[in-house]
This record gives C-alpha cells, sequence and structure tokens, in this order.
C-alpha cells in the first residue's frame, strides 16, 4: 500500500529521514533549507529523537558527526554557503568512514549567491566538497517522490559504505507543493539495513582492518568496543601513521569501496529514449521542465528523450557510454555553466555535446529546452 | 477539466502562500493533481512574491505557471502586479485591491481587471486582516470555479486553527459575495470546467 501524501521537497526529506530511523539533526538553518530542519526539529522529539541548532553549520555537521559515532542514523541540511563551511568536516567523514547524511537545498552561488533562487551549482562540489581523496556518493531528486524515497537510499547507503551520502535538492524541488506517492512506512521501515558491527571479543576489534573494498566497521562508542578517531592517516585500530604501505591502502581502500560495488549505487531514470532521436540529459528539477518539452516536442514530431542520472556521483559512466554510442544529437540541460557537462562529455568520450544551461537563479521553462533543440538540431 | 492556472501575487508577509496550498490540496483530495510554487525574493517582508497553482485531472511535470497561459491572477500590491501581469493570457482576469494596485488603462484594454477591496475586507469586515488570503481564495474560486465550494471549504479549515474557523468561514463568505457582484457587474461568467 502505497501513501499519498500533499507535501513540499523539504518537508519530505525531514519524513524520509524520521521514517528511516534518522535520531539526531545537527544544523543551521539556511535558505532554501530551513523547511527541512523546521520540521524534523519537529518530528525527532516525538519519536525520541534529538534536533540541536548550533552555533553555525560548522556546527551543525559536527554534532551529527558526533551522533553519528553513537551508533544512531544523523543528519544535517543546508544549502551551498553551508555546504562550503561544512567541507571540512565532510573530509573528516570520508576519512574517519563515518556514515552521515547531509541534504542540500541548491540557491545561486557562488558566495551567498541569490538565496531565494534555484540553481543546480553544487553538482561540482558534491564530488569533491574537501580536499583530499575519496570517493563522494551523491544522490539528486528530481521529483516530490524522490525527496522521500532518495533520502531513504541516503540513509541506506551511509551504513553500508560508511560515508556521508549527499542528498541534492534544488529551491525548485525543497519549495514545491504538491501531491506525491510514498511507499508504505512498514516498506520503509523493513528495508533498512543498519550498518555492521562487530561482535566478537573487544580485543579482537579492528575497526578498519577490513577487507580492500570494504568499508570500516565502527562500532558504537562507549560499548567496550575502544578505537581511535581521527582525520590522520590512520592504521587499523585508528591510530595515526605514515607508514608506507598503510597510508596507500587506506586511500586505495576509499575508492576500492565505491567503486567496486557500483551496481549497489547506480539509480537512473530513462524517460521515452527507447524510439528517440534525440537525448537530453537532465537532472534534479531541470528534468520536470525536461519532460513537459519531451512531450510538446513530440505532438510536432519531434522525437526526444532524457535519460536522468539519480545517483550521480559516482556518475553512471558506463551508460553514458553506450547513451553516447547509440546517439548521434545530444543535449546536456543544467542549472549552471555545465557542471555536469563535463562529466558527460568525460564518459561518452565525445566533446560534441551541446549544452542549455542558465545561471540566473531562473528555472528553465519547457520553452527554454523547445528552442534549443529546434535552434541546434 | 482542462488545467486551470492561476498567479497569486503580493508582497512577503502577506500570506499569499496559503491561497495556493488550500487549492491545490484540495484538487489531490478529490483525485487530480495540483503543484503550487512560490517564488520570493531574500527580502524577509516587503519583497514581490508570487504564488503559482496549478490544477489539472492529468500529471503535471513542470510546477510553474508558464507565462502568457494564466488564467486568473490575484494581486495585493502594485510592484508585484506590475512585475508579475505579463504572464496573464489576454483577455485573462486579474483582480487587483483598488487601494494598492494601480493598472494603467492599457491593462485595463488586455486584461479583464476586477477591483475588489480584499485588504479592507479582512480588515474591516471580518475584522482579521490575515483572513485576506481566504478572501482571495473565495475570489479565486468563485471566478475560476475550480474546485466544488463545499471540499475548498472543508480544506481551508484543515489548514487554519481551529479558533479562527469563524472568522475564515465569514471571510469565504464575504470573498465570494464581492467576488458575484463584480462578476454581474462587469458581466463574467464563472469558469466553465469540462
Amino acid at each position: 500500500m502505497a501513501r499519498e501524501v500533499i507535501s513540499s521537497g523539504n518537508d519530505l526529506a525531514a519524513q524520509a529521514a524520521v521514517d528511516s530511523g534518522c535520531m539526531f539533526f545537527g544544523g543551521y538553518p539556511i535558505t532554501p533549507s530551513s523547511e527541512v530542519m523546521h520540521t524534523i526539529s519537529d518530528l525527532l522529539p516525538k519519536v525520541g529523537g534529538a534536533c540541536i541548532q548550533m552555533e553555525d553549520e560548522i556546527g551543525g555537521i559536527c554534532a551529527a558527526i558526533g551522533a553519528s559515532m553513537s551508533g544512531v542514523r544523523a543528519m544535517t541540511a543546508t544549502s551551498g554557503p553551508g555546504m562550503s563551511l561544512k567541507a571540512e568536516n565532510l573530509g573528516l567523514a570520508q576519512m574517519a568512514e563515518v556514515p552521515l547524511v547531509v541534504v542540500d537545498v541548491m540557491r545561486g552561488g557562488p558566495s551567498t549567491g541569490l538565496p531565494t533562487r534555484v540553481s543546480q551549482g553544487d553538482v561540482a562540489q558534491a564530488k569533491n566538497p574537501s580536499h583530499g581523496d575519496y570517493k563522494s556518493i551523491t544522490v539528486c531528486a528530481g521529483n516530490l517522490e524522490e525527496c522521500y524515497t532518495e533520502t531513504v537510499r541516503a540513509f541506506n547507503l551511509a551504513d553500508r559504505f560508511m560515508q556521508p551520502v549527499i542528498v541534492l535538492l534544488d529551491e525548485t524541488i525543497g519549495h514545491m507543493h504538491g501531491k506525491a506517492i510514498l511507499p508504505d512506512l512498514e516498506e520503509v521501515q523493513a528495508g533498512i539495513k543498519p550498518r555492521k558491527t562487530f561482535d566478537g571479543p573487544a580485543e579482537e576489534y579492528r575497526p578498519y582492518g577490513v577487507a580492500q573494498d570494504e568499508p570500516a566497521v565502527l562500532n558504537p562508542m562507549f560499548k567496550g568496543y575502544r578505537y581511535h578517531f581521527t582525520g590522520l592517516h590512520h592504521d587499523a585500530m585508528g591510530f595515526p601513521t605514515e607508514e608506507i604501505e598503510t597510508c596507500r591502502k587506506l586511500i586505495d581502500r576509499l575508492f576500492r569501496k565505491v567503486d567496486e560495488h557500483r551496481d549497489e549505487l547506480e539509480y537512473n531514470e530513462e524517460y521515452m529514449l527507447d524510439d528517440a532521436d534525440i537525448l537530453l540529459v537532465g537532472y534534479g528539477s531541470a528534468s520536470l521542465a525536461i519532460k513537459e518539452a519531451i512531450h510538446r516536442l513530440r505532438e510536432e514530431g519531434i522525437k526526444a528523450g532524457m535519460f536522468r542520472p539519480i545517483t550521480i556521483w559516482p556518475s553512471p559512466e558506463e551508460r553514458l557510454y553506450e547513451l553516447g554510442q547509440k546517439f548521434d544529437k545530444i543535449l546536456s540541460v543544467e542549472l549552471n555553466q555545465g557542471q555536469y557537462l563535463e562529466e558527460i562529455q568525460r564518459a561518452m568520450g565525445r566533446k560534441d555535446i551541446q549544452k542549455l544551461t542558465k545561471t540566473n537563479g531562473r528555472p528553465f521553462s519547457p520553452q527554454d529546452i523547445i528552442d534549443k533543440v529546434k535552434e541546434v538540431f | 477539466m482542462s488545467r486551470i492556472v492561476m498567479r497569486f501575487t503580493g508582497v512577503g508577509g502577506q500570506g499569499v502562500l496559503l491561497a495556493g496550498e488550500i487549492f491545490a490540496a484540495a484538487k489531490i483530495k478529490m483525485g487530480g493533481y495540483g503543484v503550487k510554487t512560490a517564488t520570493y525574493t531574500s527580502q524577509v517582508r516587503g519583497g514581490p512574491t508570487v504564488v503559482d497553482i496549478q490544477l489539472d485531472d492529468k500529471e503535471i511535470y513542470y510546477p510553474y505557471a508558464i507565462d502568457g497561459q494564466i488564467d486568473f491572477m490575484l494581486s495585493v500590491a502594485d510592484k508585484s502586479y506590475q512585475l508579475f501581469k505579463d504572464g496573464v493570457a489576454e483577455g485573462g482576469i486579474i483582480v487587483i485591491d483598488p487601494n494598492l494596485v494601480y493598472p494603467t488603462e492599457d491593462d485595463r484594454k488586455k486584461w479583464r481587471i476586477v477591483e475588489i477591496p480584499i485588504i479592507t475586507i479582512a480588515k474591516e469586515e471580518v475584522g482579521n486582516v490575515i483572513t485576506q488570503s481566504v478572501v482571495a481564495l473565495a475570489i479565486a474560486n468563485t471566478f475560476m470555479n475550480a474546485i466544488p465550494e463545499d471540499v475548498l471549504i472543508e480544506t481551508m479549515l484543515s489548514k487554519v486553527p481551529k479558533k479562527v474557523h469563524e472568522a475564515n468561514l465569514k471571510a469565504y463568505e464575504l470573498g465570494k459575495k464581492y467576488a458575484l457582484e463584480a462578476m454581474k457587474k462587469q458581466g463574467i461568467e464563472p469558469r466553465k470546467n469540462d
């Protein structure tokens, strides 16, 4: 049984977190993400959880990291300027392998930019928010339902891969208000896959001593399983080390734990692609205008279809390559100057991808896309 | 029913968002699709605000109203009126508060402009300025015939605190009364929905 609700994207992300068993939110409100915190501050105490407004975005993510280390599912939410502030601690969570869900409701940037206006300008940042080498996992909701389902999935991925998972929404999706069909609560709860724990003798516990394609196994703090927590390169017990082979293997593992399990991550939508002559590639709220444009183009006999990555990092590079071989006419549509276009070009091995971009804080209209398709093809 | 596209405009803090949510929720309750989007500025109060509402029996992909396809607009602030009026289809209905919005003569030729003192009604006749969003809701629905009145009122009451139910019911009745009077005076029929 599915649930029909009337809600907004931000509220749905908050609801999804609580339904997924999230027990802690640490954050600092910022437009256009504030409703996530507003709503979860109401929901969490009712299930015995806690929401705390910290002194700033940095404090917000630090509190969430701490909560996660105690073994509970934790979350923070913000917008672009907050992502910049959280960057250092996103790196810490990558290095120490702390699961966490970070919702980023994108607005115009750089800097404080356009606080109330839509953008997809944080896509490149989501790939590498902090310095250093690691593999980001980022999902991007393209409609109201996915604000819920992708947040649910993000919590499971965070616990599976033991690292932060970024959920990208944008101002349009976060604030739009309408009907959403959600999976049943029992189904969501039955699908919760908690992080692994080590149940053997405490003296044998080696949190970072795992197979080269697997994440760390971090038992909750204060339960008798001791380990050291650091952002420095570390050994199997978490203690800092500069030993050559240990350092090499650590970063190699941070990559391989994601790269070698891409099949667990990849998730795309292919919309009216089967008989299409023109391929439109887009994600997030841009896909709403793309869908409308596809319908109108088809009324005129122009067969367009859409490929929409939902897991955007790591990118669906093999599928993109196949589509690059199959389609001659390809248009990338995104609300930035072409941040994902570079990834599409790389994955397809082609430089002749057409692009439609916008960075004035306004959404694409379906007509923008129709005009561009007619202009370039 | 073919798609109904409405736009409510005002300035931040006036509460124009609520009417949009009520319309969308009522349409969804009836098994259809309703989407509300709001655009506002970073000014907390006083910045131009626009709420787009689309109601349809079929799925709505794109959440914003498309300029030139808006059937009905209601405006309670001149700067928002001037910014957003061009989205209204030629011959479309624009309800304005004449104390706050000043259309040009050209505007009156291009659109059917209806003057209803929305804020004054809420402030003086209902006795609570916040009820203006429900006055606006009633006006919009009387012109557009978008949602059966009982469903809309029921939805509206579910979204406002109980202690102001009576005031909001009064606001709805007054909005409807003023709308009917204006329609009669200007010879405007309620929209026919197939």
